[in-house]
């Protein structure tokens, strides 16, 4: 059948209006919020320097990490704790070097809890130790 | 048959559907491949790191997954870390330096960390990134299955 010439042909929008729908409906599903991530930096010491041999200019602050937590100045102590005690020290020492010494079995949890702290108080000077 | 010359032709949306449903099975393909990671990681807070923008990441870089039981792996796929030690050396010998992340569980022994570090030590690269969670936006707490 042949088609008659129209005089007002009018543009059909119906295929372009599903197709877009599909495309909302498409994005929609697949927009999830994604967590917002951060990094912390850390050095690996040389293998030739132990932590007594690279003791300098500035002040060196060690922190012991095992299996139950960290542990400062020789006291285990919660996170809270800790954050406080790095508090009073990075006001007095501002390019403090930090130790961090992790024991084999310690949870990787408190490794980022140290480093996220030392970031907090502009500590970035970490070298982790591993024994 | 001949065509009649029409005077006021329709439109074909046709084509212009066919390229649409073209672009979406492209972009389909392509987000499953940027995405490629260990699911299973959960990783700790850390709330005063550098925030890591994916952009401004350079190409270069190279993620690390370790998964909670020691399984450490690139691009969902597993590795030894003899594995990690060749691959980082070719890509410092490539690039020269790069930055290196780490995604560990919050839950792994340091152990297993230890054994990606010594890798890329042995390979040449001193500084390395720990990735942790600045904000939890997509509602998945690090206690997730």
């Amino acid at each position: 059948m042949a088609r008659k010439p129209q005089d007002n042909p009018q543009l059909d929008m119906t295929p372009m209006i599903d197709v877009v729908f599909e495309l909302i409906i498409f994005f929609v599903i697949n927009i999830k919020a994604v967590d917002i991530f951060s990094k912390l930096n850390a050095n690996r010491p040389a293998p030739s320097s132990s932590p007594s041999q690279s003791e300098e200019k500035d002040t060196q602050i060690k922190i012991d990490i095992g299996p139950g937590g960290l542990v400062f100045n020789g006291r285990a102590m919660p996170l809270k704790q800790f954050d406080g005690a790095m508090h009073e020290i990075s006001k007095t020492s501002k390019n403090a070097t930090v130790l961090v010494r992790c024991t084999m079995d310690s949870p990787h949890k408190y490794l980022v809890d140290a480093l996220d702290t030392c970031n907090k108080y502009r500590m970035f000077n970490v070298s982790i130790f591993s024994m | 048959m001949a065509r009649k010359p029409q005077e006021n032709p329709q439109l074909d949306m046709t084509p212009m559907i066919d390229v649409v449903f073209e672009l979406i099975i492209f972009f389909v393909v392509t987000l499953k491949m940027a995405d490629e990671k260990d699911d299973t990681v959960r990783l700790e807070d850390g709330k005063y790191g550098i925030q890591l923008t994916p952009e401004e990441l350079p190409p270069t870089h190279m993620m690390i997954d370790i998964a909670r039981n020691g399984r450490i792996s690139m691009g969902n796929v597993t590795k030894t870390p003899e594995d990690v030690r060749k691959i980082v050396a070719e890509r410092k010998r490539k690039f020269g330096e790069f930055p290196v992340m780490i995604r560990a569980d919050w839950r792994c022994r340091h152990e297993f960390v230890k054994r990606v570090m010594d890798a890329c030590t042995a390979a040449g690269i001193w500084k390395l990134s720990f990735v942790a969670v600045l904000e939890r936006k997509s509602g998945k707490s690090k206690h997730d299955k």
